[in-house]
């Protein structure tokens, strides 16, 4: 155990547990932002703290206030399983935030003749972890609808749970499929996989390696994860708020930050498997590191334009009608902003410039294409989240017999056949 | 002293739920105590460096017994009054452990035998294991893959109603 290693193990946890929590004010805030664009209005752009709005995230940490400070309701006619009532979310949201730990946020750091994972929890079967993980959650979700005493409650559980079992099964298989392509259950050798071209000219990444296989574990993930268009457990028209209609202020609010924990983890597993990961297309990590001098070119090229797009969209869009006399600072959260954009990327720029050109030291050139991919999975992240949230809002929810109509006749029988045609056609290949 | 104390706390979680499981009257708070018992297990096995034992575990186990267990008994969804009475439980109890403590002992007395093994234990890795499963243990594999096939075949015949087997074969 070098102080390399366990700098690296530490910063790898704190990531892991920034990416997983930290994403949560700022789902909730897509959620409400794109819900609102495809409904042609604002949505929430108005809290702040000192005139910083930052486009309306400052709303989410005043909704975990609310949450917070709400009296913690039990129904009268819960009478035994109290404990169990109150667990249940938590089991629930510890579930999501433990199968988001094994996800690779860069490529395996390569220090002296060590190699450390970035990962939160570095093991080495990433997949089995996140199924087993994963199967975990529900528990929390049948017993907290079951222990509600209450008809909607139990209806939104029992729905719930035999969700789980019928999408289990496709999940599983199309996993086990681009397990049969990847030849190994760890997300890294995964990525690196990935990191290939396919047919000379294509990123050989999952979704173009194993198309079907690909889509069917999308669907069973959005399944999942609870998502529209699969929203059975729970439904205003028909059941209410389904297994959490007991549960009040901050039981309530654990389950719903699970549900976006859960929705996180899910694309962060999207695109590990089949989206090249922390990878850029047809660029892979040694790529970076033999042309470094190109590689801190590009970013100082890109970064600028980038920053420039920024701070010319936030001086037209963070202001207000003419005809109001004050504008609330924003005029000043626009000049402080632009400004730390500025320093930051004349910071990088600089360390950049010092590191392609001036110097030849190899461990901070893996350092900083270890950053570079951690921002790229962050990105690509964002961008699967926003795609989740468009799914939700734009897909009118199934009926229950559709779901599990799909889960069983369409998914599960293709699911199976594209198990077979892969592993024939990896016996041929590697025969 | 760190492994010691871990496994003293895992070793009271299964003891303590599996005395929940046959004590409760819910069954449901019973499929919880055998939840508890099952992740305490999967957590001694990782103890033992044993990963993909404990993976297995959890994914066996919970994911697929344990949410098979409750499905079923939300399905039935028996009212408080109509579970059985359970007249002298805890004596029924203490009867049954007294007529298996016989077994109780030999398992005891094969496993502090079997210690010495144990400790010398390398971890093995998922790779190794996938490769001794296709080609040393093929056999027994295909043998319980017919087993659970010909399990699976019966369950559905059994669960099929009676009227539309008569249609089929007339």
């Amino acid at each position: 155990m070098s102080t390399a290693s366990v700098l690296v193990a530490v910063f790898s946890l704190i990531l892991g547990a920034l990416l997983a929590l930290l994403t949560i004010p700022v789902l909730v805030w897509l959620e409400r932002r794109i819900a609102s664009l495809i409904q042609d209005r604002l949505g929430p752009n108005r809290t702040n703290i000192f005139g910083f709005r930052l486009g309306g995230v400052v709303q989410s940490f005043a909704d975990v206030v609310k949450l917070l400070l709400k009296e913690e309701y039990y129904p009268s006619h819960i009478k035994m399983g109290r404990w169990l009532f109150m667990l249940a979310p938590v089991i629930t949201f510890s579930a999501a935030l433990l199968a988001f730990m094994v996800i690779p946020f860069a490529d395996t750091l390569n220090i002296g003749d060590e190699a450390l994972r970035i990962q939160a929890l570095p093991v080495d079967f990433g997949v089995l972890w996140y199924l087993a993980i994963g199967a975990v959650g529900v528990l929390g979700v049948v017993y907290g609808g079951w222990l509600s005493h209450n008809k909607y409650a139990l209806l939104g559980a029992a729905r719930a749970g035999s969700m789980v079992v019928s999408y289990e099964l496709p999940l599983g298989l199309s996993v086990l499929a681009l397990v049969v392509t990847y030849n190994t259950v760890d997300f890294n050798a995964m990525v690196q996989w990935q990191s290939g071209t396919f047919f000379g000219f294509l990123p050989a990444w999952g979704i173009l390696v194993q198309p079907l296989g690909g889509i069917i574990l999308i669907i069973a993930l959005f399944a999942e994860t609870n998502r529209n268009p699969f929203t059975v457990a729970e439904g205003e028209s028909e059941i209410v708020a389904g297994y959490m209609t007991e549960h009040t202020a901050m039981k309530f609010a654990m389950y719903f930050m699970g549900e976006y924990v859960a929705m996180n983890s899910a694309s962060a597993v999207i695109i590990t498997m089949l989206f090249g990961g922390y990878q850029l297309p047809w660029v892979s990590t040694e790529m970076l590191l033999t042309h470094f001098s190109s590689f801190a070119l590009a970013v100082m090229v890109v970064l600028p334009v980038l920053v420039g797009i920024i701070i010319k969209w936030m001086r037209k869009n963070n202001t207000v009608r003419g005809s109001v006399s004050t504008d609330g600072g924003r005029g000043f959260e626009t000049k402080v902003l632009s400004s730390a954009l500025i320093i930051m990327t004349l910071f990088i720029e600089g360390v950049f410039i010092y590191l392609g050109f001036f110097t030849e030291n190899i461990l901070a050139n893996t350092l900083a294409v270890a950053l570079f991919q951690i921002m790229v999975f962050v990105v690509k992240l964002m961008l699967f989240n926003i795609f989740f949230i468009i799914i939700r809002w734009t897909v009118p929810r199934f009926r229950y017999d559709q779901v599990q109509r799909l889960g069983w006749y369409y998914l599960l029988p293709l699911a199976l056949l594209n198990l077979l045609v892969t592993a024939i056609i990896v016996v041929g290949v590697s025969s | 002293m760190l492994e010691l104390s871990l496994f003293v706390i895992l070793a009271l979680f299964i003891v303590g739920g599996a005395v929940a499981t046959i004590t409760n009257r819910q069954p449901l708070f019973s499929a919880f105590g055998f939840l508890v018992s099952m992740l305490a297990m999967a957590g001694v096995f990782g103890l033992l460096e044993n990963q993909f034992l404990a993976l297995a575990q959890i994914m066996v186990s919970v994911g697929a017994v344990v949410v098979l267990n409750i499905l079923s008994i939300m399905t039935v969804n028996a009212k408080e009054e109509n579970l059985p009475k359970e007249l002298h439980k805890y004596r029924w109890i203490l009867l049954s452990a007294v007529l298996v403590s016989p077994v109780t002992f030999l398992i005891y007395k094969s496993m502090s035998m079997a210690y010495q093994h144990f400790s010398r234990l390398e971890t093995v890795s998922t790779k190794v294991m996938g490769e001794r499963l296709f080609s040393a243990w093929v056999l027994p594999f295909e043998i319980v893959s017919i087993l659970l096939l010909t399990a699976m075949v019966g369950a559905i015949v059994i669960a099929r109603k009676k009227d539309v087997i008569a249609k089929e074969t007339r």
